[in-house]
């Protein structure tokens, strides 16, 4: 990714926010998400304690990492699994890419992974010649209009039904101007059955892996990850190393909160677990670092390896809402992207991008600090001399200024004075972002402290 | 009680107003208000961006500014600069002093809520007021129930203002999201601070409501700012500016 100025969230952001009625739609649309989730969870009256319990497991599977993942690991020998570990994404890749090869695969369906999009896998395995099909609707709409997801749950969000439309047509050949969900979806299925009868295996990502079963999870609606795992003889599975929870019952608890948070849905349509290759198949899982053992180091980013990826903290966050999905300069958008992905943004905006109101922290289900999170990573770039927005220039000036009151004093009253005698319009220019789009504030004729020596002296 | 007021620098040189009707309505209800020298900024726009360095002398200038001060509480009418010098002092100071500050701060609406309340109003306010539910307030200082959050709901906020007479309490759409300040992300990051001012400046009007009211006047800055731009038939208040004008 380039370090140009044109990949920095406030640029992008204000470039996305300049079709208002865009953002207006957009936001809609996911805070109808929020309001489902809303009504899910308030169904439940043990929620909280669910978010507790979640929040637990989950830290203790991720203090007790290496124990799990071993258990995890032995389980799947058992049950006939093949199991990997890639230390990053080439790795990963590299893997893949090896197993396919070996079994002469041309074509391979794809699903809920947004692993493989942190890995950069499907170009790579693309440059190889083989042809990787994402099944999901949504993420088939962005693989056809070649864009990354911009949601991790709804990776087509930013896209209208007309502009999906137009793309199928061009694409599918669906009729022009149609825009009917129920004719494109049905158009899409026609398409995708084919690629599932065709394809010589099946990947998905993992939502849960059960140490004590050795098995794998996978939450889907439209069941395409059980088609694609079901149809060819080889099956792949991706995961990072936080998906691993200890047993069944743990399992069950996110399985429990995943959908409700997600999209308001009880549950998943389909979760099916995975626990062994069909008679005369393969099944490989490929257990992914990249990163996160390093994040693991520090207590506070560590924290943020308990989210399940259900996608309601993008749903809740006004920032995200607002400036869409591909204005944070990582495949993982919103406050869960920033925090696993501030490290390697280049551009050290996204960690700006974010008024911490703290939504997002009280909407997740495993109680990720997100907050938390993106304010301490604020002070590991500033501490790395990393900063945006000419911080680095002007935070030591503003330090010491409103440390000294006189300064302090002079230049407000100087301030007031300002705003009280000269005309708006000379103002604005001066006043930078703020005046932009707000009045500039009504100016008082005296600071408090004057009032008070006044008044109360 | 014998109260010191904690006076953030954007009260003190941009909204005194709001200054002048805490210490009135404070002292309206019978307790001995002072104002210790030397308070400046609490160090928020710093450490917002990560600037801890640069946040150090600042915080530690307007600790010592109630260090040894004699009062049974510190009260301060402005929720995220109340929540940043909480957490502020505590990071750069860890002395037993430090701690007795710590102990004795207080937002103003948490303060008349948990601590004294306020026996009678002497006036009725016949008004719709629409209600300003600030991040940091709501979720920080536990001012009320987030609406994220499920199972019994409180809300201190509501409470100190329902029990003025003939008030009608309203609340906008979406009514606890954020309004886009977030100190210096209103400027880092305009277009988007803007957009979020704007629609939240709109759901105020559009709940029909005289006034929006508030407990944070950085917000309320920032809405008033998006409310006059769009020239909106609502006006800003601070909760103090309320309950001062009714007590
Ligand atoms: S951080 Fe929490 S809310 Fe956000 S996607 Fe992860 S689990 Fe969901």
């Amino acid at each position: 990714m380039s370090t140009s100025k044109s990949n920095v969230h406030a640029h992008k952001a204000e470039i996305f926010c300049k079709d208002e009625s865009r953002v207006d739609w957009h936001s809609k649309a996911l805070w109808t998400l929020r309001e489902k989730r809303d009504r899910a969870a308030g169904s439940i009256p043990e929620w909280e304690q669910l978010r507790q319990i979640g929040s637990e497991m989950k830290l203790h599977t991720l203090t007790h990492l290496t124990e799990y993942l071993e258990e995890f690991e032995q389980n799947c020998i058992k049950n006939n699994i093949k199991v990997h570990w890639a230390k990053d994404g080439a790795e990963h890749n590299r893997i893949v890419h090896e197993i396919l090869a070996k079994h002469h695969v041309k074509k391979v369906v794809k699903s809920k992974s947004m692993l493989t999009e942190e890995c950069h896998m499907n170009p790579y395995l693309e440059e190889r010649g083989i042809e990787v099909i994402d099944t999901d609707l949504g993420e088939r709409i962005i693989q056809l209009a070649e864009m990354p997801p911009s949601h991790i749950v709804v990776p087509a969000i930013h896209m209208k039904k007309e502009e999906v439309g137009d793309l199928f047509h061009e694409k599918l050949g669906t009729n022009a101007g149609a825009s009917d969900p129920l004719y494109l979806t049905r158009a899409a299925r026609q398409h995708l059955r084919e690629k599932f009868l065709s394809a010589d295996a099946a990947m998905t990502g993992v939502n849960m892996a059960i140490a004590d079963q050795g098995a794998v999870v996978v939450c889907t609606n439209e069941g395409n990850a059980d088609m694609g795992a079901n149809l060819p003889k080889l099956q792949l599975h991706s995961m990072g190393i936080d998906k691993v929870v200890p047993n069944l019952e743990s399992a069950a608890v996110i399985l429990r909160t995943l959908a409700r948070n997600a999209t308001g849905q009880p549950i998943t349509t389909y979760s099916s677990f995975y626990r062994g290759p069909q008679d005369g198949g393969e099944m490989h899982v490929i257990i992914v670092d990249n990163g996160r053992t390093d994040m693991l180091k520090d207590k506070i980013l560590a924290e943020a390896l308990k989210c399940i990826r259900c996608g309601g903290c993008l749903n809740t966050c006004p920032v995200y809402r607002r400036s869409g999905g591909h204005s944070y300069n990582y495949t993982i958008p919103g406050p869960i992207g920033i925090a696993v992905g501030a490290q390697h943004d280049d551009t050290n905006s996204i960690a700006w991008a974010c008024t911490l109101c703290g939504s997002c922290s009280y909407v997740c289900p495993t109680k990720v600090p997100l907050d938390k999170i993106i304010h301490h990573h604020r002070r590991l770039k500033a501490e790395a001399g990393k900063l945006p927005y000419g911080k680095s220039n002007y935070m030591p000036l503003v330090g010491k200024f409103m440390a000294s009151e006189t300064a302090l004093n002079c230049s407000m009253g100087i301030a007031r004075m300002a705003l009280k005698i000269l005309p708006g319009s000379l103002l604005k220019p001066f006043s930078g972002a703020w005046g932009k789009y707000r009045e500039l504030p009504v100016a008082p004729n005296s600071s408090f402290e004057a009032w008070f020596k006044k008044n109360r002296g | 009680m014998k109260i010191a007021l904690f006076i953030p620098c954007l009260v003190n040189q941009m909204v005194p107003e709001v200054g002048i009707a805490t210490l009135e309505l404070l002292e309206k209800l019978g307790h001995q208000v002072i104002l210790p020298s030397g308070q400046t900024c609490c160090g928020q726009p710093m450490t917002n961006s990560g600037c801890f360095n640069e946040a150090k002398k600042t915080t530690l200038k307007l600790l010592n500014a109630f260090k040894g001060v004699e009062c049974d509480a510190i009260v301060c009418p402005a929720a995220s600069c109340l929540v940043a010098a909480k957490e502020n002092f505590h990071e750069f100071d860890d002395s037993p002093e430090a701690q007795a500050v710590i102990a004795k701060l207080y937002e103003l609406t948490e303060f008349l809520h948990d601590v004294a309340p306020i026996p009678a109003f002497s006036k009725s306010f016949p008004h719709k007021i629409s209600l300003q539910m600030s991040c940091h307030g709501i979720r920080m200082l536990d001012l009320a129930t987030p609406s994220e959050q499920m199972g019994p709901r409180k809300n201190k906020f509501e409470a100190v203002l329902a029990a003025i007479p003939e008030i009608e309490i309203v609340y906008p759409d979406k009514l606890d999201e954020c309004c886009g300040f977030g100190g210096t992300f209103a400027v880092d990051e305009g277009a988007v601070s803007a957009k979020m001012g704007k629609d939240k400046a709109q759901a105020h009007a559009a709940t029909g409501a005289k006034y929006a009211v508030g407990f944070d006047p950085s917000c309320l800055l920032h809405i008033d700012g998006m409310v006059r731009r769009q020239k909106l038939p609502i006006e800003t208040r601070h909760i103090a500016q309320i309950l001062n004008a009714v007590l």
